[in-house]
């Protein structure tokens, strides 16, 4: 089953700001019972949401903005249940959060108004709906698997090790001494009373038809950027007559950017970061999927283009300009003059490369931003009680035309991208993060990072910043005060006590947090997964057991 | 112990050292453990001066130490000068608290890392060392407490100036704390011989007595270096046998007389020097950074304060008219940890015994000392577990550190996942793939700590038999970001218990009783190990370059 990710930024009203921060730790207290010795936390929020994996509150102070509160959800399905479950389980809590809250000056402000009157009955996750946020990109630890389904392997991976180490067990073990088929088989047996759902196939994580979809959205994302880029070329393609004229000029222009780049390259003082970041072997190892975005591109152009040009010759024949064109000759043409347009893609990207060093020489970056100390403290009385943490993050995005465009189209790149090939929690080397996704707010002015990840936050930083740099960079570089960045992927993250400071100061207390598996990590709930699955077949080859076996 | 020396009698590994002129300037104990030296004591100093002193000059106690015990500086000892300046060899350090007790200014002493401003005891620092969670002191302390710390005061408690529509949220109070013995800095001394070590703290007491510095917590240092060259901890396993290798791009490292840069750094063990010395190039490609002391007088803000300049301290580079007071300095993580030898060996024999009796057809190999092998992830005389064996000697016929895991153990097979080497220093092991191997590596080694620990206490004399002997390693380590290194070692390495895929498992030498898994063909095996090591006292200090030491001297 598929997930969803989104949030609901709701203006606070400044005066309500104590007020709402005092409910929602109101809220926490009341279902979490971790100081109060009770046997589960958010027991009832586990009972009466179960479509819920991750949801948090947080409120974020700003000094350009009055606070906001950032309400997060992660969730299987379509929200429609959830915000049902919610209502149901705290429709009243969250009608006192939403009365600390502004009532907005568009078309809801009724609905507001009726949600929030004295003595109202109106459901008030229907508001919370209405002013849901997507995410502009979205990153799902363990795609596809439903919470029911993580919480019921990882009652298996307990009921296996039971069976292996039994506490208090004298003489032989029934698990030694035999090979790895057996052992699976017997487990099997074992296990099957209590498991009944082991003989049910098990639902498929991500099915066909998304993962196409999928690729599909992608490489059409990749025509359409690449078709972009390249109508300068097919421009040109149309308004030279000679080919050599064409080359000559695509030679010099290309030659005049490569020259501008080669000159303006070096990092300025102080803001280089040495790391061995080599994009080579990483084009090489996708060269298959680069060929093909070529491919799509190309297709698409040709598809798009040639209807047009056939439409264009035959009005101008219908007024005797010029003579018609076959399908056929039209078809190359318009073939011929894309492959210029791709030729013409080193100019436009590269002109647009020139302009943003330009922009990126000119940044101010924020080498101390003031850390709030007392929410500082909150965030960190807060952190490394269990296994997964919760982090935060509202910043200011930078202006301009080009910086919109970039952040806008990378975010819709990156996204497809990751729907499309991080599908095993990976995300580069790093397995750790299960629901994460940015949001743009107040119209695209601010940034909304949240991220449910394993480990500290420090530890969570320092993977991003030793692994992950350089998408990072990409992905949070326009942000204002980031570190210097160059040609938007190098150095920027790679400042690792700079970028830590920077996004330490963005953050907000994780007033409240929930978590439907607190001791569970990504790489935890994808191993009860591969051994749920190996129990699920009756039997297993030995070369298939002898790899299954390893995960126990 | 007798007094012979025993540096000729032991193969050692070439070191590196600092260049000139900056050793000079840098404590000994940045370059070296002092290995020639077998004999040590660490003193724990408590300043014992009325709280607001009519009297100046706090630090004049430093110059009286400098005619008893004269702190080493980084240069190679001279072994044919005579006076003999290699046989004594002392490294100081203070705390928070010591620094602000010494009269250090109100700016300064805000301008250290967060970890040393707070302390080790702060609340929260606490549960993520593993040590206390909800006010309670965890296992991996003795009971009732640590008995020292630099007892550094809670933070400033939050203003309380209520603004105009604040509502109370039932917020927090932070836990202070404290230790029955307060410690403001600490003192190593390095000798030959008990009869020295003895003699020389006497001296130091009597010297510091007038001065109301007290000797307020004493640990017999010990490094009984084997033929062989190597030492072992209590439990019996050759120990401090890893070491990061310290390398800088603009010349600050010799090897062999060679300088030691990016190029030609040591492809496994190769960290910058700026992590462990403060003002150089580190792994975040910054100098790292470290805390200043003001020009001016503070009482008379237009007057220059002529002691920083006359102890030699460097101007700041970025904060205009402060003086760079952390330059060559570091910071020194201690912890003292007491370490129960019979507890680990019977519990080595309950498990070994319990294995057999479950599989009695296929445990033929195992035994105590193989599964404490296992704990540890290395033999006895300190070579690495390898699938097959262990990992041949090196060239100097010393146990070899210079080892990857992935390509050699990718599936732990060898040495086991949970191991102690392999989670307090993971290398390239949890790299997904092999593309990822020198990344991981690389991203590992911002992580590491320069380690100089000591142990302490006598050699047991029957390893399964608890003589009731207080024993265990005085732990310590340099680093110049506490909360990257020391921190996210012990939290994100050693006591993460998911560490690896593992699950619900900690280090089995140094955490908590629980279980450890022991990957074999076919099916792994469970250990159930106990506490063997707990935290007696510890705190972070700050250890001073030799300019910075005579700056506090003219406190």
């Amino acid at each position: 089953m598929k997930q969803t990710t989104f949030c609901t930024p709701l203006e606070v009203k400044p005066d309500s700001c104590s007020r709402l921060i005092a409910v929602v730790e109101r809220m926490r207290a009341a279902e979490d019972g971790r100081h109060a010795g009770a046997p589960e936390n958010f027991a009832r929020l586990k009972r009466d949401v179960p479509t819920l994996h991750f949801m948090s509150m947080s409120v974020f102070p700003a000094s350009e903005f009055d606070p906001t509160l950032i309400f997060e959800a992660n969730i299987d399905g379509a929200p429609g249940v959830f915000w049902g479950q919610l209502e149901a389980a705290f429709g009243e809590r969250l009608r006192e959060v939403l009365r600390c809250c502004k009532r907005p000056l568009d078309e809801d402000g009724p609905l507001y108004d009726a949600v929030t009157a004295a003595q109202s009955r109106a459901p008030v996750a229907a508001y919370f709906e209405t002013r849901t946020h997507q995410p502009s990109v979205f990153h799902h630890g363990n795609r596809g698997m439903t919470r029911d389904r993580i919480l019921r392997e990882d009652e298996l991976f307990a009921a296996v090790r039971l069976q292996i180490d039994r506490p208090g067990r004298i003489g032989p073990s029934p698990y030694r001494g035999i090979g790895a088929v057996d052992v699976h088989g017997k487990l099997r047996r074992e296990l099957l009373p209590d498991f009944g759902w082991l003989n049910d196939p098990a639902e498929t994580r991500i099915s066909a038809a998304e993962h196409i979809a999928d690729g599909v959205r992608m490489f059409a994302f990749v025509a359409a950027v690449l078709l972009v880029l390249a109508t300068p070329g097919l421009a040109l393609a149309a308004i030279f007559t000679s080919s050599w004229f064409l080359l000559l000029y695509m030679a010099l222009a290309i030659a005049v950017i490569a020259l501008t780049a080669y000159l303006k390259r070096k990092p300025l003082a102080g803001a280089e970061v040495d790391t061995h970041f080599n994009p080579i072997p990483g084009l090489l190892k996708n060269s298959g999927m680069i060929a093909g975005f070529l491919v799509a591109y190309l297709g698409a152009a040709i598809l798009l283009l040639t209807p047009i040009v056939l439409a264009s010759r035959w009005v101008l024949a219908r007024l005797g300009v010029a003579p018609g064109l076959s399908l056929d000759a039209a078809w190359r043409s318009v073939a011929v003059a894309s492959l210029w347009g791709l030729v013409g893609i080193a100019v436009s990207a590269g002109l647009l490369l020139l302009w943003l060093r330009y922009l990126e020489r000119r940044d101010s970056s924020h080498d101390a931003p003031s850390i709030d100390e007392p929410l500082l403290r909150e965030m960190v009385r807060r952190e490394d009680w269990i296994a997964q943490n919760h982090m935060g993050s509202i910043v200011i995005v930078k202006p301009g035309v080009l910086r919109t465009i970039i952040i806008r189209v990378g975010h819709l790149g990156l996204g497809l991208l990751l729907r499309f090939t991080a599908m095993n929690g990976y995300l580069g080397s790093m397995r750790t993060v299960h629901f994460a996704h940015w949001a743009f707010l107040n119209n695209g002015s601010r940034l909304l990072f949240l991220s449910n990840f394993d480990h500290s936050w420090d530890s969570y930083l320092d993977d991003f910043i030793e692994k992950a740099s350089v998408g990072l960079t990409l992905a949070w570089g326009c942000g204002i005060g980031f570190p210097p960045t160059r040609f938007a992927i190098l150095d920027g993250a790679s400042h690792g006590r700079q970028f830590k400071d920077w996004a330490l100061a963005s953050r907000a207390v994780s007033r409240f947090w929930y978590s439907a598996y607190r001791e569970l990590t990504v790489d935890q709930i994808e191993r009860n997964n591969r051994i749920a699955d190996g129990l699920r077949k009756p039997e297993l080859g030995e070369t298939e057991a002898a790899t299954w076996i390893r995960n126990l | 112990m007798d007094t012979q020396p025993v540096a000729a009698s032991h193969k050692q590994r070439p070191s590196w050292k600092l260049a000139a002129p900056n050793d000079a300037l840098v404590q000994g104990l940045v370059v070296s453990g002092f290995g020639d030296l077998e004999t040590g004591r660490a003193l724990l100093l408590e300043f014992r001066w009325p709280e607001d002193p009519a009297a100046a000059n706090l630090g004049a106690w430093l110059k009286t130490l400098a005619g008893v015990a004269p702190i080493t500086n980084a240069q190679p000892p001279d072994k044919t000068a005579p006076g003999a300046q290699s046989s004594r060899a002392a490294a100081l350090a203070f705390s928070w608290t010591g620094l602000q007790r010494l009269g250090l200014p109100a700016t300064a002493l805000a301008s250290f890392s967060r970890p040393f401003v707070e302390g080790m005891f702060q609340e929260d620092r606490l549960r993520r060392l593993g040590d206390r969670r909800s006010g309670e002191w965890l296992e991996t302390v003795v009971p009732g407490g640590p008995g020292w710390s630099a007892n550094t005061p809670p933070r400033t408690a939050i203003s309380s100036l209520r603004s105009a529509f604040d509502v109370p949220d039932g917020g927090h109070q932070e836990e202070h704390v404290v230790t029955d013995i307060t410690v403001h800095a600490l003192l190593l001394l390095y000798t030959h011989g008990e009869a020295d070590a003895a003699a020389w703290t006497n001296a130091v007491a009597d010297a510091l007595r007038p001065h109301q510095v007290a000797v307020v917590h004493t640990l017999e240092l010990v490094l009984d270096v084997e033929s062989n060259g190597i030492s072992r901890e209590h439990f019996g396993f050759a120990d401090g046998l890893s070491q990061p290798a310290p390398y800088d791009e603009n010349g600050a490292v010799l090897l062999d007389g060679n300088l030691v840069g990016k190029n030609n750094k040591n492809a496994v063990q190769g960290v910058p020097l700026g992590e462990f010395l403060i003002g150089y190039l580190n792994g975040h490609h910054e100098n790292s950074p470290g805390p200043v002391t003001p020009g001016d007088l503070e009482a008379q803000p237009d007057k220059r304060d002529p002691r920083p300049s006359a102890a030699g301290l460097p101007p700041h580079r970025t904060a205009e008219g402060f003086f760079d007071l952390g330059l060559n300095g570091s910071y020194l993580v201690a912890r003292e940890l007491k370490q129960n030898v019979a507890a680990f060996w019977n519990a080595m024999d309950r498990n070994a015994a319990a294995i057999c009796e479950h599989d009695p057809a296929n445990s033929g190999h195992v035994t105590a000392e193989w599964i404490a092998q296992r704990v540890v992830g290395r033999d006895r005389e300190g070579h690495l577990l390898c699938p097959g064996g262990v990992l041949k000697a090196d060239a100097l016929d010393l146990p070899d550190s210079n080892y990857l895991f992935y390509d050699r153990d990718a599936q732990a097979t060898g040495c086991p996942a949970g191991s102690h080497v392999r989670r307090a220093n993971p290398r390239d092991s949890l790299a997904p793939n092999p593309l990822q191997k020198a990344d991981l590596l690389q991203a590992a080694n911002n992580h590491r700590i320069l380690r100089r620990a000591r142990k302490f206490g006598t050699r047991i004399a029957d390893y399964r038999v608890d003589d009731g002997a207080n024993r265990g390693l005085l732990f310590m380590c340099l680093n110049t970001d506490i909360a990257r290194q020391f921190e996210f070692v012990q939290q994100t390495w050693l006591l993460n218990s998911d560490f690896a895929t593992l699950r619900s498992e900690v280090d089995p030498l140094v955490g908590p009783k629980g279980p450890m898994t022991i990957h074999e063909t076919p099916l792994r095996r469970t250990v159930h190990v106990d506490t063997f090591v707990q935290a007696a006292g510890g705190d972070y200090f700050f250890l001073p370059s030799l300019p910075a030491l005579s700056y506090l001297a003219m406190l």
